[in-house]
């Protein structure tokens, strides 16, 4: 699989801060400042708030795409294609992720992670990079599947409770349940952020079948990180 | 090889320096007659050890009967597992690979657990691992049942659920 086609999906405190540091990696990689070539398109139906400025990164009060779209043009995103103002969900999943593509998911409800990762299931050439937190640790999990083979485990595989979430989608929630989300570390969001990036680097250094590492967990109390390997299911 | 006698008429001073030079602690201050007990315990381990390397076969490790002074309380669990010699010619204690890494989510280390079920082993590490109630337990990459005996070279991990934020 040739790594070609980007979508990151959910541009709140993890999301606003990962797509900056992917697009100026994808734009001066490495390698003598080449670029990688990636099209990246960005997708998430909420609007920007400026109460959630302490931990997420925007410029523009408007829709996260549109607004993170008009902010990544202006500085070094010659490889931004689209803003895809809308949730994702049962519906429009098949649009959104296709054939091909690598996913950075960077929601905040298990239920758009169970609808991603059942629909990846479904694709023959598919990755999808997954990153969560809550207040002070959380994890980052790596869905590979290549030639219609799981390479990795899939997001619900070992995780119960991403198969059976006991969220909402945001498109299912009220006015006042959108409102009061639990409260974020900007830390937790941003470690998650860099691991994500760390897993960004793998694929770009490494053959898809040498990318073990299937999940890595991190706390910030106790300043650890953990990676782990598993087998995928049937 | 020394014999009982030749080790006897050492001075104290003497014997204590073989223990340091063989690696057996907690010889400072015993009485000579324990302190050549463990020399010549420390001798016979030696002399199994290469009769066991000279057959090619793995050997068991024997229940010492030089107690370590300074004992931590995990390793006290070692000499009641099987534990195969991967390193004869090391000091005493150092011979035995027991090991086993444990994880649950960024929390991880090694524990000497092989021999141990599972579930055993999760209400031992409860604590030490910040291990969630009803974890589910992945022996090698792979789901396992509490009653699942850890072997070597088995590394354990027990599921933690994943952030839902972001």
């Amino acid at each position: 699989m040739v790594i070609k086609e980007i979508k990151i999906i959910g541009l709140g405190g993890i999301g606003s801060i990962f797509v900056n540091k992917l697009v100026r990696f994808i734009n001066h990689c490495d390698s003598g400042g080449e670029a990688l070539g990636w099209n990246v398109t960005l997708i998430d139906g909420d609007d920007y708030e400026v109460k959630n400025k302490q931990r997420q990164e925007f410029i523009f009060i408007k829709n996260k795409a549109v607004s993170k779209l008009e902010e990544l043009n202006n500085l070094v995103a010659e490889s931004i294609e689209n803003a895809i103002p809308e949730f994702i969900t049962e519906s429009n999943v098949t649009e959104a992720v296709r054939e091909n593509d690598t996913v950075f998911l960077c929601v905040d409800n298990h239920k758009t992670r169970k609808i991603i990762s059942e629909h990846a299931r479904t694709l023959n050439n598919v990755i999808i990079i997954s990153g969560g937190n809550d207040y002070t640790d959380g994890n980052v999990q790596c869905f590979i599947r290549e030639h219609g083979k799981s390479l990795t485990p899939s997001l619900t595989d070992y995780h119960p409770e991403i198969l059976d979430p006991p969220d909402k989608l945001p498109t299912e929630m009220s006015c006042e349940e959108l409102a009061n989300s639990d409260p974020q570390l900007f830390f937790a969001n941003l470690t998650a952020a860099t691991i994500m990036c760390m897993f960004a680097y793998k694929l770009v250094t490494l053959p898809l079948n040498e990318v073990k590492i299937c999940e890595s967990y991190f706390d910030i109390t106790s300043m650890a990180v953990n990676s782990v390997q598993r087998q995928p299911r049937c | 090889m020394a014999t009982k006698k030749e080790l006897m008429d050492k001075t104290n001073a003497e014997l204590r320096q073989m223990c340091k030079n063989l690696g057996i602690v907690g010889m400072t201050k015993k009485r000579k007659e324990i302190i050549v007990k463990a020399l010549l315990a420390n001798q016979k381990a030696n002399t199994d050890a290469k009769a066991a390397k000279a057959s090619d076969q793995p050997a068991t490790i024997a229940k010492p009967k030089a107690k370590p002074a300074e004992q931590a309380p995990l390793t006290s669990m070692a000499y009641q597992m099987q534990s195969t010699l991967s390193k004869p010619s090391a000091k005493v204690g150092d011979k035995c690979t027991t090991t086993l890494m444990v994880s649950c989510g960024a929390n991880s280390g090694s524990f000497p657990v092989a021999g141990r079920k599972v579930g055993e082993v999760k209400g031992f590490l409860k604590e030490a691992l910040n291990i969630p109630s009803f974890p589910d337990a992945v022996v090698n990459g792979k789901k396992v049942e509490d009653k699942y005996v850890l072997t070597e070279k088995d590394t354990l991990e027990f599921l933690k659920p994943a952030g839902r934020k972001g």
